[in-house]
């Protein structure tokens, strides 16, 4: 304990110095900018700027890009809550119960707690990761393909709980977008499925572009057929502020948020992704309004928006402590270590303390920059919404065009991304809820390798499933989850989902 | 205040039009003459995620070469199926010179699987002109600390006696990390399963986890667990023993006939004029001997293997003889 308060210390004496700190800021700053804009994520954001680390020393350049990676998770929110716009993956979820609260005029309010929510998850993460890295980096080892395959399978069963619609449409988009997800070639065979022979479809569908378009593109096509209130004109400075009773609500969303994502970020194998959808159907789950979700619930904006703070923190524990990448953000950012030539491996730690712990300082230093940055500009991205829908939708198309190109300098993206606005536009219409498409998309090829990646290890038995005690105890959760809610079909008692199937029912008639 | 109302026409038009007008300004591209080249930036397509083998060579190649040509160099990243839409993309993009590749041993092997599959092949070696084989690394065989393998013979007669039951992990099927085991494993005639994963840090990942008990990687990229004793190298694929390596015998010195490196390249698409090919030569002959380009190189754990366009070609012909035959012992694999 004492030698990491030692060590701790270094890492300030490091973080602090005046230079250090303008890159951290810099960091963050254009990490908020990245994750504002549409399509441009983080890993996008990163591999642009590593050209610029260059000519800087290990430390800084790593505090720098980093900064941009949990920086983007801040900004993310911002576009997603005013606008309905994804700025990435993560933010899918937030694009639901945020945007219905800047409906309803409580955009400010939704952005507060979404930057409170991930300062406190971005802080609880990296002290996570100052105390018990090493041993945490252990335990993520153990997650093999049939832990992460028993993982996938609790998503799906959660899946009932992602939508403000009926389980009947929750779950037709959950299958489309699970077949949509079966594009591109097969990892064990080497065929090409559904390709059309485009090679940019080898690696199947692109979460960006498809979230892009059906939240961001859906939403701007939709709005010509219908009268336009701009609510939120002249904002007063006490209504950016969440009231009393908004923070209460957010308060346990974002403790658990913070715990949820920090576990599901360490896991390697790009398993953050899902640690915002996991949040949002935890936090319905044990929710006492369930069908508030969807219109306007803060624990629906502060659940997600820590979890995937928290996740992009999990995400550096194996990369520090083990030297291995958890997904494609940290593999970029072991290339840049590598680039100065501090080769990322166990031994970070020992050969390299003032990189290590000076990198896990600045993290402290960076949240608190992220929160000072992002609360005042509170007000200032409210009033975007003062600016005529006839000025600023043809922008947003533009950027959510560049920005989709960007990610893989690929054309096809951008078709796909237009084709998919045009999809989002005919859900809108016909009130079907995107979320469980995009949550299907993830989820199918990374289920379909680990499951199939499980069989090659089991040698084609099912039973390694049970055999491994985290994958077992995870099965064993998604079928107490399902014989509980077949418990109460079975004494027909009405929950909310059947409520809102009756609804849905009545508005047909 | 509340502002009601449709979205008119007008308004709309005037933000389409400012959107438009921003989206096409881009560079303009004039007519190139090859004596003059490069007259403006020079793209290299980066078929690989950022960071990944082509992109840490790319990078400081590129910073180099600025200085020489005083034109930029822009790093292009297209990456898809494993390096094939980027190759792809540069296969047909216009021979001029301004559009190169940076690419790595599995160049060889993507016409090879599409004939196995029976499609036909989107490119093939003829479309494009070598220029210049910057580094060259060659693989080690590694295994994970909970197996007691010290010696390549150890692996080799536990696999004989438990026929499909060692998993070895790989970067993913017909891979840069693949296609060294296959050839190994076919010469010493040993079942041992494959298990692809989605890159090079996800085979190190399984390997390190034990859901894989082997694996080939890149001397650079496992260096770090080795250092830390969780992985325990056995055996090496270059020709002689690797300088950071002494004590690993190859392949050749365990009785197999098997090289096999992960090397970086540079090409230009099949047409590029002879004179502007020749100035790619000049200036990247230049580029790896200055100080700036070895250092870099020295930082990624790697030293330059310079090979000038006559000796890439001839290496370049006997690699892909190899690949091919390491994608033919692979054959089509049955799901």
């Amino acid at each position: 304990m004492e030698a990491t308060i030692d060590s701790l210390l270094l890492g300030f004496s490091v973080a602090l110095r005046p230079d250090v700190l303008l890159y951290a800021f810099v960091g963050c700053l254009v990490g908020t900018l990245v994750g504002m804009l549409p399509g441009i994520g983080p890993l996008a954001g990163i591999s642009i700027l590593l050209p610029v680390t260059f000519g800087l020393d290990a430390t800084k350049a790593i505090v720098m890009l980093a900064g941009i990676y949990y920086g983007s998770q801040y900004g993310g929110s911002t576009t997603s809550i005013l606008m309905r716009i994804p700025g990435e993956a993560a933010s899918v979820m937030t694009c639901i119960d945020g945007y219905a609260m800047t409906r309803r005029g409580r955009g400010g309010a939704a952005l507060c707690i979404a930057a409170v929510g991930s300062f406190v998850a971005g802080t609880f993460g990296v002290i996570m990761l100052t105390l018990v890295a090493p041993p945490l980096g252990a335990f993520a080892l153990r997650f093999g393909p049939p832990e992460f395959t028993a993982l996938l399978v609790l998503g799906l069963v959660f899946l009932a709980y992602m939508s403000a619609t009926s389980l009947v449409r929750t779950l037709l988009m959950a299958s489309v977008g699970l077949m949509l997800g079966m594009i591109g070639i097969d990892v064990m065979t080497g065929h090409f499925r559904w390709a059309f022979d485009i090679p940019e479809l080898g690696d199947g569908i692109g979460i960006v572009p498809v979230a892009v378009g059906l939240f961001g593109l859906g939403e701007i096509l939709s709005t010509p057929s219908r009268t336009v209130t701009t609510a939120v004109v002249a904002p007063r400075f006490r209504e950016l502020l969440p009231s009393r009773a908004e923070w209460r609500e957010a308060a346990a969303p974002i403790g658990r948020g913070s715990v949820l994502g920090f576990l599901v970020g360490i896991i390697p194998g790009s398993a953050h992704i899902i640690s915002s959808f996991l949040s949002y159907a935890l936090e319905r789950r044990l929710s006492k309004t369930p069908e508030a979700f969807g219109h306007g619930a803060v624990a629906g904006v502060a659940g997600p928006e820590s979890a995937n703070n928290a996740a992009s923190t999990g995400a550096f524990v194996p990369m520090l402590a083990l030297g291995l990448p958890t997904g494609p953000v940290t593999a970029v950012l072991m290339a840049a270590l590598l680039i100065h030539g501090i080769p990322p491996g166990p031994q970070l730690v020992t050969e390299h303390p003032n990189v290590f712990w000076g990198f896990v300082a600045s993290m402290y230093v960076g949240n608190l920059m992220l929160l000072a940055l992002n609360l005042p500009l509170v007000g200032l991205f409210v009033s975007v919404l003062r600016i005529p829908y006839a000025y600023l939708y043809p922008l947003i198309v533009m950027f959510c065009i560049v920005g989709v190109y960007e990610v893989n300098h690929s054309i096809v993206d951008v078709w796909i991304m237009l084709a998919m606005g045009v999809v989002g536009w005919l859900l809108r219409k016909f009130d079907f809820d995107p979320a469980p498409l995009v949550l299907g998309l993830v989820i199918a090829p990374i289920l379909e390798m680990s499951l199939r990646q499980s069989l090659v290890m089991s040698n084609g038995h099912w039973t390694i499933f049970v055999q491994r005690p985290i994958a077992a105890v995870l099965l064993a959760l998604c079928a107490v989850l399902l014989a509980l809610s077949a418990a109460s079909l079975l004494r027909r008692r009405r929950d909310w989902r059947a409520r809102l199937a009756a609804e849905e029912a009545g508005e047909q008639a | 205040m509340s502002n009601t109302g449709h979205i008119d026409r007008r308004g709309l038009m005037i933000g389409a039009a400012v959107s438009a007008t921003a989206m096409s300004l881009g560079p303009a591209s004039g007519p190139a003459l090859a004596d003059d080249y490069p007259t403006r930036a020079i793209t290299v397509i980066n078929p690989f995620p950022p960071g990944g083998a082509a992109d840490v060579v790319a990078r400081p190649f590129a910073s180099v070469v600025e200085t020489i040509v005083k034109q930029p160099m822009v790093i292009e990243t297209k990456a898809g199926a494993a390096g094939a839409v980027g190759a792809q993309f540069a296969a047909n993009a216009r021979p001029d010179g301004y559009t190169l590749l940076m690419h790595i041993v599995s160049i060889s092997g993507f016409a090879e699987v599409d004939r196995l599959f029976g499609r036909k092949p989107k490119f093939t070696r003829d479309d494009f002109i070598p220029i210049a084989r910057l580094i060259a690394d060659p693989c080690v065989l590694v295994v994970n600390d909970q197996q007691p393998y010290k010696t390549l013979q150890e692996f080799m007669d536990d696999a004989r006696k438990r026929p499909n039951a060692l998993i070895f992990s790989s970067s993913g099927l017909y891979g840069a990390l693949h296609l060294p085991m296959a050839l190994f494993l076919k010469a010493a005639g040993l079942q041992v399963r494959h298990l692809p994963t989605a890159g090079g840090g996800p085979a190190v990942t399984a390997l390190i986890g034990n859901n894989s008990q082997a694996l080939v990687s890149s001397i650079a990229a496992a260096s770090g667990q080795m250092k830390a004793g969780r992985v325990r190298p056995l055996a090496c694929f270059g020709a002689t023993r690797a300088a950071s390596l002494p004590d690993v015998p190859t392949m050749k010195e365990l009785g197999f006939d098997i090289e096999y490196y992960l090397w970086v390249g540079l090409f230009a698409p099949k047409g590029t004029p002879d004179a502007v090919v020749t100035k790619l030569r000049d200036v990247t002959r230049e580029t790896v001997r200055t100080d700036a380009f070895e250092k870099a190189m020295k930082n990624i754990g790697q030293d330059v293997a310079y090979l000038d366009q006559a000796e890439f070609k001839t290496f370049w012909d006997a690699d892909a003889r190899r690949i091919e035959d390491a994608v033919r012992s692979i054959g089509k694999v049955e799901g």
